[in-house]
């Protein structure tokens, strides 16, 4: 129903181009993960990895204790909801459903209970017997996942499974997502390159860039306490400050979140001219510009009602530095 | 302009039936020859063709090729296309174009060759060596026909199964075949029309037991005669209910 999964040494490789550069990670049995990072990150090949699709050049997979790492797909514990659903169109609801107990050679009277069982998990008892074409995207979505879920897999992998939908279904899949997760209590691997997404639903973010992981942590770590510089640009906007006049140069550079700069905090950044704001319903989001030597320009939340007049010189104040080591 | 559309309609349609209708109206006709003007109707020519025993066994002939020879050609396309779409072999393209080249060679040219490959080894002509012929013609056709209607769609369904602990046989058999149904019965009843109508390797390669074509063929040879005309007639029953048969169970479009 659950495990936990191990990867050792994970490396990958296609032709000549190195996919997965030494991945070391471990899931907890029913932990919600999510593997995070831009296009290309190699998120998508570890999943594949994860499902037996793809045999990893070099290293290592466990689930649940188990070396997996030479398994084929049809006997992991694992089963894989798709990007583009993969539904099958001939049959009716309940026969993509009950496909992996068929396979499993379950009695018919036994998988049709489970399908249904599965169906109302998801909300689409009533359209049991239709075929996937008469269902909207969302529910093609439901469908899948509970196909997925119909095997009690130890560990369900999404690929992107949101992303065909639009932006308020989104939302509400991930909402989904997550409470039929806590019912489960299967281990979920979702990837995406959506951090709103990841930050919504995962225990644990595993942030990727270029084949190698960036950062582990839970949403709060990775956004508030980022390891690297690029996990703190991934996770969301950020403000570098000026390396202060007189001190020795060094590889750190000091960052600032946009809703961390306000007219009072603990370290001062000098003066700074509003040029312009605009109104995102929460807070405004405002562009300054020092009017020190350097002219760096900062982007900052403001709250609703405590924004200056443009062309207003006004102090501004950080608090909750980031220290970071840069890239060079 | 809208009258014009219609004339152009009418002129359309004229042009493609005129022959057939010419041919199932002098099956009926009463006098010996087919050339106007008509005297029937008659049924005479119906009844002469349905009790001639060798016309009848030339019939059964060719249904027996035509069903038998596009079955093969089915389940070999089938298998080509299934294994091209899926695994990425060194000359992939090059095995693709050699199974679709045999669609540009002439049938006198494919039943030349099959015939002087017969005669060196020792095969005699015969319905089997026909079939053999009509495998050689049908199966370019069943491959293109079914690998054009193999998209990622389809290969994402197939991975999905195997996720779901389907072996390949499963996979093949309860996903790949039924998501293909369309594609396989139009490739299946493509070949049969095909090998029905055909001529020259027929001719080259029967002897004794012969299809249709080639008895019509003999027949032609002692004259013009309303019975031709009359198996003729059967032919296009025969074949135009196939072809209805297939619009309404197969390409109805589904209502959504």
């Amino acid at each position: 129903m659950t495990a936990d999964v191990s990867l050792k040494s994970i490396q990958h490789s296609f032709g000549t181009f190195q996919a997965l550069k030494d991945i070391n990670l471990t899931f907890d049995a029913g932990e919600f993960v999510v593997l995070l990072g831009p296009s290309g990150c190699g998120k998508s090949t570890l999943l594949a990895i994860l499902g037996g699709f793809l045999t990893p050049t070099s290293g290592h997979i466990k689930i649940g204790g188990q070396d997996m790492s030479r398994v084929p797909p049809k006997d992991r514990p694992t089963t894989t909801m798709f990007q583009d659903y993969a539904l099958f169109p001939h049959m009716s609801l309940r026969k993509n459903v009950g496909f992996g107990l068929q396979m499993r050679g379950q009695s018919k009277k036994e998988r049709n209970r489970r399908a249904d069982e599965m169906l109302e998990l998801v909300g689409l008892l009533d359209k049991a017997n239709h075929k996937p074409h008469e269902l909207s995207g969302g529910q093609r979505q439901r469908v899948a996942l509970a196909r997925a879920l119909a095997v009690s897999p130890d560990v369900l992998l999404l690929d992107e499974p949101l992303g065909a939908l639009d932006l308020k279904l989104r939302r509400q899949m991930q909402d989904e997502l997550k409470a039929i997760q806590r019912e489960v209590g299967t281990t979920f691997v979702h990837v995406t390159h959506d951090q709103e997404e990841a930050m919504s639903i995962a225990d644990k973010i595993i942030v990727m860039n270029q084949g190698s992981v960036e950062d582990v942590g839970t949403a709060e770590d990775v956004y508030m306490r980022p390891k690297t510089l690029f996990s703190a640009n991934f996770m969301g906007e950020l403000n570098t400050l000026p390396p202060t006049q007189g001190e020795p140069a060094t590889n750190t550079v000091n960052c600032v979140r946009p809703e961390n700069i306000g007219q009072a905090g603990d370290v001062s950044m000098g003066q700074a001219v509003l040029e312009n704001s605009a109104f995102f319903g929460t807070y405004h989001r405002c562009h300054f510009r020092s009017t020190g030597n350097d002219k760096t320009s900062y982007i900052a939340n403001f709250p609703v009602g405590t924004v200056p007049q443009v062309g207003q010189e006004i102090p501004l104040f950080a608090s909750n530095i980031i220290t970071l080591e840069t890239d060079t | 302009m809208r009258r014009l559309g219609w004339i152009y309609l009418i002129a359309i349609f004229t042009f493609i039936f005129l022959p057939v209708i010419v041919l199932v109206l002098f099956s009926f006709q009463d006098s010996r020859l087919p050339v106007p003007p008509f005297d029937g109707p008659t049924l005479k020519w119906y009844v002469q063709v349905i009790n001639d025993r060798s016309m009848m066994e030339a019939l059964r002939n060719s249904a027996f090729v035509a069903f038998t020879s596009a079955a093969i050609a089915l389940l070999l396309g089938f298998l080509a296309a299934q294994g091209l779409s899926r695994v990425i072999l060194p000359g992939s393209v090059l095995m693709r174009g050699l199974l679709i080249a045999p669609m540009t060679v002439s049938y006198l040219i494919i039943a030349l060759g099959l015939l002087t490959v017969f005669n060196n080894l020792g095969i005699r002509p015969s319905l089997w060596a026909t079939g053999v012929g009509h495998v050689v013609i049908n199966l370019p056709l069943c491959f293109a026909i079914l690998f054009a209607a193999m998209g990622d769609h389809q290969k994402n369904a197939e991975r999905a199964a195997r996720d779901l602990g389907a072996s390949e046989l499963q996979v093949v058999f309860l996903i790949s075949a039924p998501m293909l149904k369309p594609a396989l019965l139009a490739a299946y009843f493509l070949s049969v029309t095909f090998s029905w109508d055909e001529f020259i390797i027929a001719f080259l390669l029967t002897r004794f037991d012969v299809t249709l074509p080639v008895e019509i063929w003999s027949m032609l040879r002692s004259g013009l005669s309303p019975a031709t005309n009359a198996i003729g007639s059967i032919v296009f029953l025969v074949s135009i209910s196939l072809l209805v048969l297939l619009e309404i169970t197969v390409f109805r479009k589904p209502k959504s």
